[in-house]
């Protein structure tokens, strides 16, 4: 083989050389990060959907955002079942842990007046210790993750009714006056639409939602691919027993991915909640299956060890656009979700292995990176 | 051994060509097959074995070329048609349901029925019984596939194709998880195979077996057919000269033992490890591994040998025993303390137990040593260098650090296995079958790293199921039978009893010896 030789030589050569890497390896190292191509050629359809149908409407800085926004406390969900995914785990436990950190912060909002900046570590620590007891079910009691989830659900969404006696909490916490509290005002800032931050660093300032989704996707993306942790969860979701042996500390690994998807849906449960301006007994009910939908249409592996957050953030963006073009052009919430559901079916099969490969050669060729079929079996 | 010439040709392959996408995996392939005879097909790693008989066995329905089965052009292309022929294949990894007992697996499928429509078990358990007998196996039908041993489970699927009519029978590398005396007892039931007229096709890359039990042999690399041979009067040179196109020199590099006998850096006492589930129960091992040296455990399959290493590695918990490393204590926890002690193990089985297929060579091979290049980040640079320099010092044949480990040929996914350990740094390197299943001149290479590691003052502690492979490599072998050591022998005859295969083999079956002990301790 001695066209493979080369190759090796090389490659080899680029990687060790001292001078600094060439663009087209630096392109080829990204390309991993970057998801699959399906995932980008789905949102263009999408948008071009949007554009084709309701143009000027679909595509102007307040529907965007606002589309953005009502999805972005899911989206937070997504990154952290994305991370339980990759170990070849799931969490179906998310939806309820959001329900009860909203109704946990609008608790601790009109109760006890407290400001966002007590409330939202608040419910992440809630969420995280629902995170831990998934973890400590699934490795130290060997229960499956898709029943210790499913049992927490019931167990979080019934402890939620309770501690609310099925009553749904305001957040706008209005004084003598007729005006919000500051405290209530902040918290506002969370999610409601209209409420920016950072106004002045940013001009106009960003909606909240979006902002929260955007740094969660870029550190939980840097820590996946640059860090020790990160390459363990990968090792853990592609062969368990490979990486116990190579050193790993499994049973770590597979309880803190699900303390992290706790925490993330404890901290989405306060912008769900400023988001609808109230927290429900049941928020958050389902969304558990958007999460995972995102994930899914991203190009996450269920068996484990293959998908990047950039892809789950790229899934969930289709699903908000879609959903968001869907309702420009009046299309009833029933039929919606049939659409989701067959496009979740089409997005595993357009993802198979190899499906695309024959598109993909002349993108290969174009950025000099080597096919990878053709070797010896 | 009779003369095959004279018998009827049951199988005449001619001109098989089978193309994948981007690769050309087959060309102008002949094979001819006579009944009652053990052919076997030999080639390294992707030399097209397994393809040629995956077109034989129906798997892949499109090919270039004729098939004839006794005489006529035989239109195979699905499974159904190969055993309508009589064709069946045994593949190297086993096809039984595990959790349905023999007779279910034997008929799986074709379940004789009652007059009511009913499966009819007693029918099936009868015809089991008696093919089980045929093949000199007393389990009970009933008894479920998962507990029956590796060796047994091999000759199910031998009773499964007899009960289906089998005219030829294709082994794939029937032995590479069966020990020495379980080998002996396969080869007696292909004798009697043979002798009733079924023809065996048989892959090896074992020499000395075919030697033993094949009457002739095919050739192939790179996908072409390089020759037939009559077995007797061919030489094992000659073999491996069609096989790697090129003369090799001594298979087993390690130049005779000069180890100088460095200082004790494994020290085990009275090592016992208690039985679970698929484990062998250890009793009071102890040895010794001095820097520089390779010490080989043999054994039959379920001796130990496999618990002995991995219970040093810390994935299974010892139930007594001291061990030192270097002089200080060493109590076994977990893989990831023996990594830091200065341990690394290269397991049995390195698709299940060593590698991430679906990821890359860099991502396999640094997984056991990132810390070494890690602060906040992986320092993706020194991580790379690395691997590349492993990747270069083991000859890994791969299209680049990033190709996906899945798609290399096992040698070099051995390899890359190797790299994983060697990149801890290991002061005591555990090998349990570093070369099953990997191509002649992989084996060859992974020989002289092993002689070159123990020249740099490693210590190896080497399982092998190939006796020749351990009496060529190592300085001393112990050996296992039931969980107990039951020999030790010496590459220099001044320390001890030399090895030899008879004796390795004698202990190793010294099941009586072992049984005495037992009683005697109760």
């Amino acid at each position: 083989m001695p066209d493979q030789t080369a190759t090796e030589e090389e490659t080899v050569a680029a990687e060790t050389g001292g001078s600094p890497p060439r663009l087209r390896t630096r392109m080829r190292r990204l390309l991993p990060v970057l998801g699959s191509l399906q995932g980008y050629i789905g949102l263009i359809l999408v948008i071009v959907l949007g554009l084709a149908t309701k143009g000027e409407v679909f595509w102007n800085q307040t529907n965007l955002t606002n589309a953005v926004g009502a999805f972005a406390s899911r989206g937070i969900l997504a990154v952290g079942v994305t991370l339980v995914i990759l170990t070849g785990g799931i969490d179906l436990s998310v939806g309820s842990i959001l329900g009860i950190g909203s109704m946990v912060s609008a608790m601790m909002l009109v109760h006890h007046n407290m400001t966002p900046w007590e409330i939202v570590p608040i419910c992440m620590l809630v969420g995280a210790f629902f995170g831990l007891c998934n973890g400590v079910g699934t490795t130290w009691l060997r229960i499956q993750s898709f029943v210790m989830t499913l049992a927490m659900l019931s167990v979080v969404r019934g402890l939620d009714r309770q501690y609310s006696n099925n009553v749904s909490v305001g957040t706008q916490v209005v004084n003598d006056q007729g005006h919000l509290t500051p405290h209530s005002a902040q918290f506002q800032d969370l999610g409601t639409p209209g409420h920016n931050v950072l106004t002045g660093v940013l001009g106009q300032g960003v909606y909240y939602p979006v902002l929260a989704l955007v740094v969660v996707c870029v550190v939980f993306q840097l820590i996946l691919s640059k860090t020790r942790f990160g390459r363990h969860v990968y090792a853990v979701g592609g062969n368990a027993t490979a990486a116990r042996l190579s050193g790993v500390n499994v049973t770590a690994v597979t309880i803190t991915v699900f303390v992290l998807s706790g925490l993330l849906a404890g901290f989405a449960g306060p912008i769900d909640a400023a988001y609808s301006a109230s927290a429900d007994p049941l928020a958050g009910t389902s969304y558990e299956l958007d999460a995972i939908a995102a994930a899914v249409i991203g190009g996450t592996s269920l068996a484990g060890g293959r998908g990047t957050i950039v892809g789950t953030f790229v899934g969930a963006l289709i699903l908000t656009l879609l959903d968001n073009v869907l309702g420009l052009n009046a299309v009833s919430d029933n039929w919606q979700l049939v659409i989701k559901g067959l496009i979740v079916v089409a997005a595993v099969v357009l993802q198979r292995p190899g499906f695309f490969a024959a598109a993909l050669t002349p993108v290969r060729r174009l950025i000099g990176s080597s096919p990878r079929e053709g070797d010896e079996k | 051994m009779t003369q095959p010439v004279t018998r009827e040709v049951v199988l005449r392959m001619r001109g098989i060509g089978k193309s994948f996408p981007g690769v050309r995996a087959l060309s102008g392939v002949d094979l001819t097959v006579h009944a009652g005879e053990v052919a076997a097909l030999l080639g390294e790693n992707g030399a097209g074995k397994s393809t040629l008989m995956n077109v034989l066995a129906g798997v892949h329905g499109d090919y270039d070329g004729v098939i004839e089965v006794g005489g006529d052009e035989a239109a195979i292309h699905s499974p159904k048609d190969a055993a309508r022929h009589g064709i069946a294949m045994i593949h190297q990894e086993l096809n039984l349901v595990p959790d349905l007992s023999i007779a279910d697996n034997i008929f799986l499928g074709r379940e004789p029925r009652t007059r009511w429509g009913t499966r009819d078990r007693s029918a099936a358990h009868a015809r089991t019984a008696e093919l089980l007998a045929g093949l000199g196996l007393r389990l009970s039908p009933r008894r479920l596939v998962r507990s029956c041993r590796i060796a047994e489970q091999q000759l199910i699927e031998v009773a499964k194709a007899l009960s289906n009519n089998v005219r030829i029978l294709v082994m794939d590398e029937p032995t590479s998880a069966l020990a020495d005396a379980e080998v002996q007892r396969l080869f007696e039931v292909i004798r009697d195979l043979t002798g009733r007229g079924v023809a065996v096709i048989y892959i090896s890359h074992r020499l000395e077996e075919l030697e033993e039990i094949a009457d002739s042999v095919t050739v192939l690399r790179d996908g072409a057919y390089i020759g037939r041979r009559d077995m007797a009067g061919t030489t094992r040179a000659e073999l491996i000269q069609m096989m790697v196109g090129r003369p090799l020199g001594d298979l087993f590099p390690r130049e005779s033992g000069e180890h100088g006998g460095g200082d004790v850096r494994l020290r085990v006492e009275g090592l016992s490890l208690r039985a679970e589930a698929g484990r062998t129960a250890l009793h009071d091992v102890d040895l010794t591994v001095r820097a520089g040296e390779i010490v080989g455990l043999a054994g039959l399959m379920g001796a130990g040998r496999t618990e002995v290493l991995e219970t040093l590695y810390g994935a299974h918990r010892p139930s007594a025993g001291r061990i030192e490393l270097d002089g200080r204590p060493y109590r076994p926890r977990s893989p990831r303390y023996a990594i830091r002690r200065g341990l690394a193990l290269v397991a049995e089985d390195r698709k299940a137990q060593s590698l991430v297929l679906g990821n890359t060579v860099a991502f396999n091979a640094s997984l056991a040593a990132l810390g070494r290049y890690t602060r906040l980040f992986v320092d993706r640079r020194r991580e790379r260098a690395a691997v590349a320099g492993q990747v270069r010092d083991l000859r890994v044949k791969t299209p680049g650090l990033n190709a996906t480990v899945r798609n290399l040929s096992g040698g070099n996914q051995q390899k890359v296995v190797l790299a994983k350990c060697l990149l801890t740094e290991p002061a005591l390197l555990l090998m349990d079958e570093p070369t099953r299943g990997i191509d002649v001149g992989a084996k060859a290479e992974i020989h002289a790293l092993m002689s070159r590691l123990a020249a740099n003052g490693t210590a190896l502690l080497v399982v092998s199921s190939e006796l020749p492979e351990l009496i060529a490599m190592c300085d001393r072998i112990l050996v296992l039978c039931e969980g107990r050591l039951t020999g030790e022998f010496h590459r220099d005859p001044a320390h001890g009893p030399p090895a030899n295969q008879e004796d390795i083999l004698a202990a190793a079956m010294a099941r009586q010896a072992v049984l005495d002990q037992e009683t005697a301790d109760a």
